[in-house]
């Protein structure tokens, strides 16, 4: 998401065709061309500007309303909309990665499509296969000499990414569990929590989506308590906010092509494997 | 004399409107070509489909002016073969004069300049597990379902008084 604004004017984008897969906008006032991933002109008389990025979350819709429940939705604009099936992520993932693309030659640590969460901090980049994060709660790591990291929301597949440094010193995170999500009010929901560590930590059952029980984490500095937005909400660093990062998803031969020196989270060994 | 089109006397001013129409159809045709998406691009297949997509508009009404002239031309000398090959050869230019005023790619994906909303509470056309793209600026927050940006590809809105671009 950009801000249309770039040196005081207000640009009006629309869709001007593809490049190696990545769609490319051009600006109504020059014509210039941009590429939406990047938002960088690559063509015509802005050739070299960058659009500034606005910080955006890719969220459940249940876990955004729960924490916007006075925010606005796009509503669809014609019925067409739906024609653009609801399993489209699904199709094109399944979809060859055209010869000759960037990264689409099945070099590297990834098949191609595989959707991955890129982070760019300070110069380095890191992409975080979606998938292996979906079986982990939290995932602390360093990315540039900057100590991050994500949490795995209720659903497994909403992700945030802020800095895991408080007060000058980088906090490991761990999911809070509980022993039985169960329904407000039901005996069975004994209050035990566990904290594990976060390369072990297991999903929560697909029950913890109740809105009355959103997953949380603690810190292990402090035992604080935090939610999916980065706040603390008990404990003695109740009130404070991690920094959030923009993390983006991406098909891992996208994010190659733009981050040719990126490394991989490889969530196997633990570690970073070199992604060039 | 024999006013036939293919006349040695006529041949050139059919040549001449042959040359017209593949030069307006090849500058819009090639950046069609290039940017396909079951291809590749290069970078300075790049840099020719935006050069000729920028001159497109213009080059296609020139091209139809002298496309007009020559088809005239050899109205006025010839029957109806070469009358034939006057009317025949005008159409691919209009055409391409009118595609090169076109964005196609928005055929397929309109772009969304009005958006309208639904309160969070309301908003039951998107399922629980849906993801959106959620952004807030100024104390503004704003849920753009995922498949709805992807049909549309770019979704422009205007949040806590900032301008935005949405895409997916």
């Amino acid at each position: 998401m950009w801000d249309e604004q770039l040196r005081g004017r207000r640009l009006r984008f629309h869709l001007c065709g593809i490049n190696n897969q990545n769609f490319v906008m051009c600006d109504e006032e020059t014509g210039s061309w941009w590429q939406q991933v990047t938002g960088e002109a690559f063509a015509g008389p802005l050739r070299g500007s960058r659009l500034r990025l606005v910080f955006t979350d890719e969220v459940a819709f249940a876990i955004w309303r729960r924490e916007h429940p006075g925010g606005r939705v796009l509503r669809p604009a014609s019925p067409a909309w739906r024609s653009w099936s609801a399993d489209w992520e699904a199709k094109i993932g399944r979809l060859p990665v055209v010869a000759g693309v960037p990264g689409a030659d099945g070099r590297g640590p990834l098949p191609p499509r595989t959707v991955v969460l890129g982070l760019e901090l300070r110069g380095a980049a890191r992409a975080y296969p979606v998938e292996s994060l979906r079986r982990q709660g939290a995932i602390v790591d360093d990315v540039g000499g900057q100590g991050v990291v994500i949490l795995v929301g209720d659903d497994g597949r909403s992700l945030r990414a802020f800095e895991s440094t408080l007060d000058g010193r980088r906090v490991p995170f761990f999911v809070k569990l509980r022993s039985s999500p169960g329904p407000a009010g039901s005996p069975a929901a004994a209050p035990s929590a566990a904290a594990v560590p976060a390369s072990t930590a297991q999903p929560a059952p697909l029950a913890s989506a109740d809105p009355a029980a959103p997953r949380r984490w603690l810190d292990g500095a402090s035992g604080s308590e935090w939610d999916f937005q980065g706040r603390a909400v008990a404990g003695p660093w109740r009130g404070r906010q991690l920094v959030p990062l923009p993390a983006g998803k991406d098909y891992w031969f996208d994010w190659w092509t733009y981050h040719p020196r990126t490394t991989v989270y490889l969530a196997a060994g633990g570690g970073a494997g070199d992604g060039g | 004399m024999p006013t036939e089109p293919t006349s040695p006397r006529y041949w050139p001013w059919a040549v001449a409107l042959l040359a017209a129409v593949a030069v307006a159809v090849a500058v819009v045709w090639i950046p069609v070509w290039t940017l396909r998406p079951s291809v590749p691009q290069s970078a300075a297949a790049m840099a020719r489909a935006y050069a000729l997509r920028r001159i497109a508009p213009a080059a296609t009404l020139v091209a139809l002016g002298f496309a007009l002239a020559l088809a005239w031309r050899l109205w006025r000398s010839t029957r109806w073969a070469g009358r034939a090959l006057a009317v025949a050869a005008l159409l691919p230019v209009a055409a391409a004069v009118w595609f090169s005023r076109q964005n196609h790619f928005e055929w397929l994906f309109p772009p969304l300049r009005h958006p309208g909303y639904a309160p969070a509470a309301a908003a039951s056309f998107v399922e629980p597990g849906d993801m959106v793209l959620a952004v807030q600026v100024q104390g503004e927050a704003v849920a753009y379902p995922v498949r709805q940006v992807a049909f549309h590809h770019v979704v422009e809105d205007v949040v806590g008084g900032t301008p935005l671009v949405v895409t997916y």
